[in-house]
């Protein structure tokens, strides 16, 4: 697993702890997150940039960061604002001269899951790509829809997790939001070299648990890897 | 061939409403389309002096109540439609921008509801005004975004977690969307021509749809119509562009592939195809060059309705599924409306005129930015 948020960010492997919650989330530059040049990373919008970082981590955490061929792994990712604030930059650039001046690059990205497409094609993804909208960023729909989906034979390994910027005036309820993006690398089999946080399994009334131990938000589950590979007491 | 899946339970489609320029119905889109008739002319929504295109097919009476957005309004038109849900329906909702039109008028400084620009916001109305108590969640996957709802709410009834999901999508025609296609030089100046030698863009869009999808034994014992089954769904990703497709179709093919996997089907069980079709130089070319690879170059119906209503962006699968069923039924692919002259690898496949055809099942598929591919494979229905 992988995530930036208002606290740390980086691979689960590399952390102690976890945790989501309203504040300020890093400025994210390619050097944080990539070992190799990325050349328009720095042009990408803030939601895109957000989401994309925490794939790679989740990935590199997995063993799956580098590639000689493309992989049929699926991405299933969940917002609440998606990219309202690109939607916002993009308008700015309608508003004047009468639409003249819009901004094909900012129009590209004003798709929730355009950065799902550019995971896709910088790690070489070719499953399923796609974004649930939900009213909260931890529910866990995005992973019961990866369990259900492995379950019906559509693909074998995917990454499941949810980024969402936080509020974004005057476009949310009142009160701040948990911001940032959190990723699991799920898998049918692991047929690397590579040990696993756990087993995640899915029951008929849609409830996940990992290792038996029941889970109830993304925010949980990542507590409790974390606590799964240190043996500590999970989190229920 | 066997389904990949083992104790296959089998999805219906019990109920499938459309609102288009065309009217309020299905039948009156069908016949629309049918007949080679385009809803696409003059945009008067919004000033489109400064843009490449001038026109879009549009729901001329669509005004927004009050503050709200006029996916509002879309809604409302769309679930009157619907016959009762049974308890604990799954809503999916699918759109790619839903209530945009608010953001414009907040940006614009004109009094709006901002809960309408949230994806939530189009899901909570649905459920809303159906008055469901279900789970709900929107997808959003580009212009497949119905396509995947679909999917998705079919795997959700195939595993056995659900017996019925209904998926509602939507997509407006708004300045944000319009001014961005014109920037990306996508759009024609005529009306869009899909798999026409000379076609030379798209044409924008609007409509909605709404399917109720069912666990077949459920369906029987409500006594529910038997409008048609999903029998294989899958997507892929090109992993090529972010808003161009991959030239040799990889993407496209993998989908269908797949789809025909899940559904235990030949490409030669393939009657007709319902393209995604959207009259883009590039768009066009990959699937003829997906299609022709999949079906070996065999002489089968393809159709866009997209020459007729335009790009419905995140409604277009809905939209197209619906069509889709009734293709079928009809046993008639409908005319291309727009094309004249084919696009090498559309000849004797793509036509101006309805084409006849014998055959259970129909393949649709769509794609859009970020590289997604989707395909679902249709099976007849039992009504008459």
């Amino acid at each position: 697993m992988g995530w930036v948020t208002a606290t740390n960010l980086g691979c689960g492997r590399d952390n102690d702890r976890f945790e989501l919650k309203a504040g300020k989330l890093p400025d994210i530059s390619r050097k944080d997150v990539f070992d190799a040049p990325y050349p328009h990373f720095g042009r990408l919008d803030r939601y895109s940039r957000l989401g994309l970082s925490a794939i790679a981590f989740a990935l590199k955490d997995a063993g799956l960061d580098r590639w000689p061929h493309p992989r049929p792994i699926s991405i299933i990712a969940s917002t609440v604002h998606g990219c309202l604030d690109t939607d916002l930059h993009y308008y700015d650039t309608v508003i004047p001269e009468d639409g003249r001046l819009a901004s094909p690059n900012l129009f590209a990205y004003t798709l929730p899951n355009s950065y799902l497409g550019e995971a896709a094609i910088h790690f070489g993804l070719t499953g399923t790509c796609y974004i649930i909208n939900e009213t909260t960023i931890s529910s866990l729909w995005c992973l019961r829809l990866v369990m259900l989906n492995m379950a019906g034979g559509q693909f074998e390994t995917a990454i499941g997790g949810g980024c969402d910027l936080g509020q974004c005036p005057p476009f949310s309820t009142i009160g701040e939001k948990p911001c940032g993006a959190l990723f699991f690398v799920i898998e049918k089999a692991i047929k690397r070299d590579c040990s696993a946080y756990g087993e995640l399994l899915l029951d008929k009334s849609g409830m996940l648990a990992l290792n038996g131990t029941k889970v109830s938000t993304l925010q949980t589950l990542a507590q409790n890897c974390i606590a799964a590979l240190s043996n500590k007491k999970p989190m229920i | 061939m066997e389904s990949r899946r083992t104790g296959t339970i089998n999805v219906w489609v019990t109920d499938a409403v459309t609102v288009t320029p065309f009217g309020d119905n299905l039948n009156a889109l069908w016949l629309a389309v049918l007949a080679g008739k385009s809803a696409i002319r003059p945009l008067r929504r919004f000033a489109v002096k400064s843009y490449h295109a001038s026109i879009a097919s549009y729901i001329e009476d669509l005004t927004a109540p009050d503050d709200r957005s006029m996916s509002h309004a879309l809604v409302e038109r769309l679930v009157r439609r619907l016959d009762p849900m049974p308890p604990n329906t799954i809503l999916i909702t699918a759109t790619t921008k839903s209530g945009i039109d608010n953001l414009e008028k907040l940006r614009r400084g004109i009094p709006a509801d901002p809960a309408d620009v949230l994806y939530s916001g189009f899901c909570e109305d649905v459920r809303r005004q159906l008055k469901l108590t279900g789970e709900c969640f929107n997808i959003s996957a580009s212009c497949a975004s119905s396509t995947m709802a679909l999917a998705q709410g079919a795997e959700l009834i195939a595993s056995g977690y659900t017996d019925a999901v209904l998926v509602c999508c939507m997509d407006l025609v708004t300045e944000f969307v319009f001014a961005g296609f014109s920037a990306l030089q996508a759009l024609a100046a005529g009306p869009c021509r899909p798999f026409d030698r000379d076609r030379d863009g798209m044409s924008l869009g609007e409509g909605a749809a709404a399917l109720l999808l069912m666990n077949s034994e459920h369906a029987r014992l409500e006594g529910r119509p038997h409008l048609g089954t999903i029998l294989g769904w899958a997507a892929a990703n090109d992993a090529a562009h972010i808003t161009a497709p991959a030239r040799d179709g990889r993407g496209l093919r993998q989908a269908v592939l797949q789809a025909l996997d899940i559904a235990g089907r030949n490409a030669d069980e393939i009657a007709a195809v319902c393209a995604h079709g959207t009259g883009t130089v590039y768009n066009d070319l990959m699937e003829l060059y997906a299609f022709n690879r999949i079906f070996d170059n065999r002489r089968l119906p393809i159709f866009s309705i997209k020459g007729s209503i335009g790009h419905t962006l995140g409604a277009a699968g809905g939209i197209e599924v619906a069509i889709g069923f009734r293709t079928l039924s009809e046993q008639t692919a409908l005319p291309t409306v727009g094309f004249s002259s084919p696009e090498r690898g559309a000849e004797k496949k793509v036509s101006m005129e309805p084409q006849a055809f014998s055959g259970d099942c129909l393949l649709t598929t769509n794609s859009g930015f970020g590289g997604i591919n989707a395909a679902l494979i249709l099976g007849k229905g039992s009504l008459q």
